[in-house]
């Protein structure tokens, strides 16, 4: 087993793993920038090396740092988290070339995954169905028409160039299609100086699922079941769950078996996320993406089915089998989390940097926090802002949704401002509680807000007690800060006077 | 002690009188008497009858001139007057000539510049976008009007309540 591991990253990710090596008598040993010099993975760790300045290609980037640092601190493997270097096969190449253990799979997977081309060509030779779609340029309206019967309608047209939205055009039968194909060539000309447009299978009301797998160096390959995470902002994952609230035991032990298939065609080793999307009516699923890596959403897992992926992550680098076998792995309960971010819901979530000058962080029942600062730390500009992964865990949905609403509103955080009081709208939303998601509920969720609040307009909006409350706060806090002014300020004044008093002897002392 | 909070759009008149820690409010002539505890950096216990409000008072994220009160999961933003000081307490953002400062709501860098000095633009116009966390965040005129001045270029580095341009 290793004695030491140097993580390669920062937050809440870094104290994850930290705690991981804590639970292995593994020395964790960390690397930062200068802006988190007193941050808390710094100071969770046994020893830590400063890689660089605050921007993140100058430090936690800068793989020869990276990679020096470890060298340095005779570390035996290196854990990237994610982000980052995470999946950077370059980094994985240099940490090998440097004699250490790389927490992760090889470069050679790493690369195959990283692009989309050779990604789609590996599922679609390990057998997993794909979105259908054409990867030429449409010759004419003609070619249009046979490829879209061929993939049965609904059918989507996309510029070749494209990007944004223009020259996209959904095309729900047959007799849309001329229109549709001559206004998405013209947009796509207008828009990109080029005209080709080609066609893929629409998938409507999709869902974002994706199946944990695991293997190891023996070539042992699980899957541990799926995260559902259509709740997405940006296309930024926002609160994942798991199982999805299909929960359809048949659906999973297929996706599984793909995405187990999809890693054996790559060697793959460790833990890694095959993410599909999924027809909400057909339950039809297509292959999108590997992550190489750890995921953000992990915990759900880790929730319902009880193993710890990061220790598992380690032991299989250090080259052990894996620790449990498919028919071992249950599904017990129903875990969801929020991405807590210094981002301000009530503006277009701009970022909300600052110090956090209160913090209260829920406990209870059920309740798992995975955070990455405490009171009194800066949330900074040159990072991504999450301050913490909150997860529910009940013995169904319902009970985490009530878990998960408590916690929430339990949560405090003063000083900047946080996506909390999103998420308490949401886990009151009637759509999520009754599990209808989909990759457009965020949008729709928004529309319902929108009227929600117009509809309340004028009848004030508010509880009018706890505002009163709210102005007899202010107003005592105002008060309070007035006397201990003037307090303050009589002190100057009566030490003035007793500096006056003092010196007035000594100058008649004098003459 | 009298005072004028701003709330919503709506004023209330507000008088205040301490006594230990009793506190008897008039808000609007209406009497509301609480218990009220001053635990420190601007949190307050209170309690009407039986019932419990925790607050917080931080100062406003978005305004010099209002304070943000937390009661319980419920946020208020509140602009005090004090009448005997004739003037609001804290800075003004918008000033009695018309004009409106653009402030640089977190610290970050210029990626662009929108909107020219001298150009007229319309209320909820870009005018200069601003990067932070690797999110560029377009800053727009909160009326319309003329760009008075840019006080930033492409690549400069602000700060949190930096006016980024004045609108008049």
């Amino acid at each position: 087993m290793f004695r030491k591991i140097l993580i390669a990253n920062r937050g809440e990710i870094a104290v994850r793993i930290i705690r991981a090596c804590r639970d292995l008598n593994i020395s964790p040993a960390v690397v930062y920038s200068e802006a988190d010099a007193e941050a808390l993975h710094v100071r969770m760790a046994d020893e830590a090396i400063c890689v660089g300045p605050a921007p993140s290609v100058e430090s936690y980037l800068n793989i020869g740092a990276v990679v020096e640092a470890a060298r340095r601190l005779k570390a035996d493997a290196i854990h990237p988290g994610y982000g980052f270097l995470a999946e950077n096969a370059g980094f994985a190449r240099a940490v090998a070339g440097a004699g250490l253990a790389f927490i992760g799979p090889g470069a050679e997977a790493m690369e195959v995954m990283g692009s989309k081309v050779s990604a789609r060509r590996a599922a679609r030779l390990a057998g997993a169905p794909i979105v259908p779609g054409t990867t030429e340029p449409l010759t004419s309206f003609e070619d249009a028409q046979l490829t879209a019967r061929e993939f049965g309608y609904p059918v989507m047209l996309k510029a070749s160039a494209g990007g944004g939205g223009k020259g996209m055009r959904l095309v729900a039968k047959e007799e849309e299609l001329l229109s549709a194909f001559e206004t998405a060539k013209s947009e796509a000309a207008a828009a990109f100086g080029n005209s080709e447009i080609y066609i893929e299978k629409a998938i409507e009301r999709p869902r974002h699922i994706e199946i944990q797998i695991f293997a190891d160096s023996h070539g042992n390959f699980v899957h541990l079941g799926e995260r559902e995470c259509s709740i997405q902002r940006r296309h930024q994952k926002v609160i994942e769950e798991c199982p999805s609230p299909i929960n359809d035991a048949t659906l999973r032990m297929r996706m599984g078996e793909a995405a187990v298939e999809i890693a054996r065609a790559v060697n793959y080793v460790g833990a890694g996320t095959v993410e599909f999307l999924v027809a909400d009516a057909t339950r039809d699923f297509y292959f999108l993406e590997m992550n190489t890596r750890l995921q953000v959403e992990h915990p759900v897992t880790e929730l319902v089915t009880g193993f710890d992926l990061v220790r598992e992550q380690i032991m299989v680098a250090a080259g052990w089998p894996l620790s449990f076998k498919q028919e071992e792995i249950n599904w017990t309960g129903h875990a969801i989390e929020c991405r807590v971010y210094a981002e301000d819901p009530e503006n277009n979530f701009l970022p909300s940097p600052g110090r956090i000058s209160f913090l209260r962080v829920p406990d209870g029942a059920g309740i798992r926090n995975d955070g990455g600062v405490e009171e009194g730390a800066e949330v900074s500009i040159y990072y991504d802002p999450m301050i913490s992964k909150l997860a529910a865990w009940g013995r169904t949905r319902d009970e985490a949704i009530d878990r998960l609403r408590r916690a929430l509103d339990e949560y405090a955080v003063g000083g900047i401002r946080t996506t909390l009081p999103f998420f308490r709208e949401i886990v009151r939303d009637r759509e999520f509680i009754n599990g209808r998601l989909d990759t457009g509920f965020i949008q729709r969720f928004n529309e319902r807000r929108v009227k929600a609040v117009e509809q309340t307009r004028g009848a004030d909006g508010f509880d009018e007690e706890r505002r009163d409350i709210a102005i007899i706060a202010a107003a005592f806090d105002y008060v309070s800060k007035q006397r201990s002014l003037s307090m303050n300020q009589r002190k100057d004044i009566e030490e003035q006077s007793r500096w006056r008093m003092a010196g007035r002897p000594a100058l008649h002392s004098k003459s | 002690m009298k005072l004028i909070a701003e709330i919503a759009g709506e004023e209330h008149d507000v008088e205040i009188k301490r006594e230990g820690s009793r506190v008897v409010a008039l808000i609007d002539g209406r009497k509301i008497e609480v218990e009220a505890r001053d635990m420190g950096n601007g949190h307050y216990l209170l309690k009407n009858g039986n019932s419990v409000y925790e607050c917080r008072v931080e100062r406003s994220r978005d305004s010099a001139r209002s304070i943000e009160v937390n009661v319980g999961t419920d946020a208020f933003h509140i602009t005090l007057t004090d009448p005997k000081r004739l003037r609001s307490l804290a800075r003004a953002g918008a000033h009695s000539d018309g004009s409106t400062e653009i402030v640089a709501p977190m610290p970050g860098k210029v990626v662009r510049v929108i909107a020219e000095r001298g150009a007229h633009v319309e209320a909820g116009d870009g005018i200069i976008v601003v990067e932070a966390m690797k999110m560029q965040n377009e800053m727009k005129s909160p009326m319309a009007g003329t760009v008075a001045a840019i006080n930033f270029q492409i690549g400069a580095t602000v700060n949190a309540g930096d006016v980024l341009a004045v609108i008049e």
